[in-house]
């Protein structure tokens, strides 16, 4: 492991209660019968979401890219809890707040901000969850703290699996 | 004397008779190296690129004839003071600085101290300021200056002053002739920008800027331009300020460690020369470095803002707006800011100072910003802009670096948009091995009893046996794409082993079983990697009897976790494409 991860007992132990919590729930509430696809499409759907949530939520809101992942994903839940109205709010919400944040990262690339990168750096905001509101600076840091989130839960579910 | 004197500036010796007595004769030497090294230092600073590079006494001296009395005065003045310093730049631009302050003095014996004090202040701006067209408001308004200072430099020059009463006419003309006002401007930009305005005060910080001065040269001496926009220096002043003040330091220190602790550490080595001279003006100047580093702050824009209506409107305001438009950048600018509103106070720090001195009694030093200090570097451009782009540059560097440091394989990338494309890639690989990770999670049925305890246990496995990895024979050239797959090979055989193992349940048994079958695995995913490259003109079907040759296992059993390691390692094999 890279020498400058996190405390190995903080983040990883974190995640791996965390994903362990949500996969003996998600096998509780769904026991497992016959592996049709489609059941096992609905499970991965449930997994992944499971795993994506417990890297976020481990993460605390520190970071950038965890707080929109907390986000997007409870929007999600809302919109699967077809509630039109929670739904309506939390997109209008959801798009003033990312134009707001488009205008001032446009803003703070036309005062002079160094655009040697371009192109790559909107491939890199995709990726990355919650980039589209960041500058560059930032964008790089939270680029770095995702990929050793991501490494460790790639970890994590290999153990797991 | 004189003459030589005005020769080496080029300028034809006034023709009113100067009074320099015998004991003007040693320092005349150092007038002349003075306005040799002025010129040199003018001409080196980049303050003022549109001013003229002249030496700052040309053009002005032969214009009046009244001034020789002025130089009367301040040559006298100039010998006593820098009697202490012994050092040659601090000698001459000490003096240069003596001699502004004297001519601005001078107007102190009579009623005048109200317009030459504003005149000062406003020479002190930075190169930004208008201060020709300042001239006209400063002799209206009667700023409350720093008359402590000035009362001592009049009792000083009071007997050698009450010739030059007759010099207000003169010295009227003398500031407000704008010519005299660009070069005045363009030396206390010079002297702003080495002293960040702090020691600008002539009278009281005469020490000050010996000791200041004296520092300066010992530690950049070739590097006067480094000069120009460095807030280092407005810490070192910060530092001399905290050096005097040893009952006021404490906040100041604080402060000052804000700047670069190497610089402090520079200064702080030459300054205690000038600490005892030091002492007596340690109050106003500990306020001044006070009221510059507040000048930071959103509140001290309104301070100075408070104080404008007792100072001057124009320099005010100049500031004002540099305080507010540096203020609206981000932190990275800081050092910027800093250093622009050091020098746009630097007028008002005489103004400030006895404003100051009663509120900063009372206030707290604020808690030190994040700022960070940059430095020019040699040869490069000074502006703020630049030099704010310069630590975003950095920054940015900095920081492709780390992540150069956490992809693994981008060593060899040189250049960003190449690094930035690999950073995409890894991030993406990423992102689909949860995908196919949690998918494979979805269709494994018996995993019903975690036990953390063996998960941290494999973590330490799983640690260790990546290690050996990259002992494998790569076909492809690039490791990157093996790490890529590595793992998805490993829950490939992770499953199989898992399929192939139904009746082991439990996790514990696996443990002691993943380490001997990866062993045993290694030797086929040698194969996998010789496969590697075949892996985009796979179909689905191949994967599987691929799978099958690998482990000789059940196909059956195999099917349904095929079935979805498919999914996930055809898209293993668009990754592939893509590395």
């Amino acid at each position: 492991m890279s020498p400058h991860h996190l405390n190995p007992s903080s983040l990883k132990s974190r995640f791996t209660t965390r994903f362990l919590r949500a996969l003996t729930n998600i096998n509780a509430q769904n026991p497992i019968s016959s592996s049709s696809p489609r059941e096992i499409l609905q499970r991965y759907r449930r997994i992944k979401v499971a795993a994506d949530k417990s890297m976020a939520y481990s993460v605390r809101s520190r970071r950038t890219w965890s707080r929109a992942m907390r986000w997007k994903l409870r929007s999600r839940s809302w919109r699967q809890a077809s509630s039109v109205r929670r739904l309506k709010i939390t997109t209008t919400c959801h798009q003033a707040i990312m134009k707001k944040t488009a205008h001032e990262r446009e803003s703070k690339t036309t005062t002079g901000e160094e655009v040697g990168f371009g192109v790559q750096t909107d491939g890199l905001r995709e990726l990355v969850p919650g980039g589209e509101a960041m500058d560059i600076c930032n964008l790089l840091d939270e680029t770095a703290h995702y990929i050793k989130c991501l490494t460790t839960q790639v970890q994590r579910e290999q153990i797991a699996s | 004397m004189e003459n030589q004197f005005f020769l080496n500036a080029g300028i034809p010796p006034p023709a009113r008779p100067l009074h320099f007595g015998p004991s003007l004769s040693s320092p005349m030497p150092a007038w002349q190296s003075l306005s040799s090294a002025m010129e040199i230092q003018v001409t080196e600073m980049n303050c003022s690129p549109d001013q003229s590079q002249d030496c700052f006494l040309n053009p002005h001296w032969e214009k009046s004839t009244d001034y020789g009395l002025q130089f009367d005065s301040a040559l006298s003045s100039m010998v006593s003071s820098p009697a202490a310093s012994n050092s040659n730049i601090s000698n001459e631009s000490f003096m240069i600085r003596e001699l502004i302050g004297k001519l601005g003095s001078i107007g102190n014996s009579g009623e005048i101290s109200p317009h030459s004090q504003p005149l000062l202040a406003s020479y002190l701006n930075g190169p930004n300021s208008t201060n020709t067209s300042g001239y006209s408001t400063p002799l209206n308004s009667p700023p409350k200056l720093s008359l402590p200072m000035m009362d001592s430099l009049v009792k000083e020059k009071l007997p050698s002053l009450e010739k030059s009463m007759g010099l207000n006419s003169s010295v009227a003309e003398f500031s407000a002739d704008p010519g005299f006002a660009e070069r005045a401007a363009k030396f206390s930009c010079f002297g702003s920008k080495s002293f960040n305005g702090r020691t600008s005060q002539f009278g009281l910080n005469n020490n000050n800027e010996i000791a200041a001065y004296r520092s300066n040269p010992l530690r950049a001496d070739t590097k006067l331009p480094r000069v120009s926009s460095s807030p280092s220096l407005k810490a070192m002043g910060s530092q001399v300020g905290g050096v005097q003040g040893a009952n006021k330091n404490s906040p100041l220190k604080d402060r000052s460690e804000l700047a670069n602790s190497q610089e402090e550490s520079t200064v702080s080595e030459q300054n205690p020369n000038g600490d005892p001279g030091l002492k007596a003006s340690k109050d106003l100047t500990s306020r001044k470095r006070k009221a510059v580093p507040k000048a930071k702050t959103k509140e001290t824009s309104a301070s100075p803002s408070a104080n404008a209506a007792k100072v001057h409107d124009p320099n005010e305001e100049s500031n004002e707006k540099r305080c507010k438009s540096t203020e609206s950048n981000g932190n990275e600018n800081g050092s910027v800011k800093a250093e622009e509103e050091a020098k746009g106070s630097n007028g008002n720090a005489g103004d400030e100072k006895q404003n100051k001195t009663n509120n900063n009694n009372t206030k707290p030093p604020e808690p030190p910003k994040d700022y960070i200090h940059v430095r020019a570097r040699r040869g490069q451009a000074t502006d703020s802009h630049s030099l704010a782009e310069r630590v975003r540059r950095e920054k940015i560097s900095e920081r492709m670096k780390l992540l150069q440091n956490l992809v693994p394989g981008c060593n060899k990338v040189t250049g960003k948009a190449l690094m930035l494309d690999e950073i995409i890639n890894y991030v993406q690989s990423l992102q689909r091995q949860v995908e196919f990770l949690s998918m494979k999670l979805a269709s494994v049925n018996t995993r019903l009893d975690f036990n953390v305890d063996s998960l941290m246990s494999k973590d330490i496995f799983q640690s260790n046996t990546t290690l050996p990895h990259p002992i494998f024979p790569i076909d492809s050239s690039s490791a990157s794409a093996f790490f890529g797959h590595q793992p998805q090979q490993n829950p490939a055989l992770h499953s199989n082993l898992s399929s192939g193992t139904m009746t082991q349940c439990s996790v514990d048994p696996l443990d002691t079983a993943i380490c001997p079958n990866l062993n045993t695995h290694l030797p086929p995913i040698n194969q996998f990697a010789q496969i590697v490259p075949q892996y985009p003109t796979f179909c689905e079907g191949d994967l599987q009897t691929v799978v099958q040759m690998g482990y000789g296992q059940n196909p059956s059993q195999e099917m349904a976790i095929q079935s979805e390691n498919l999914q996930g390692s055809n898209q293993v094999s668009h990754m592939k494409v893509e590395l």
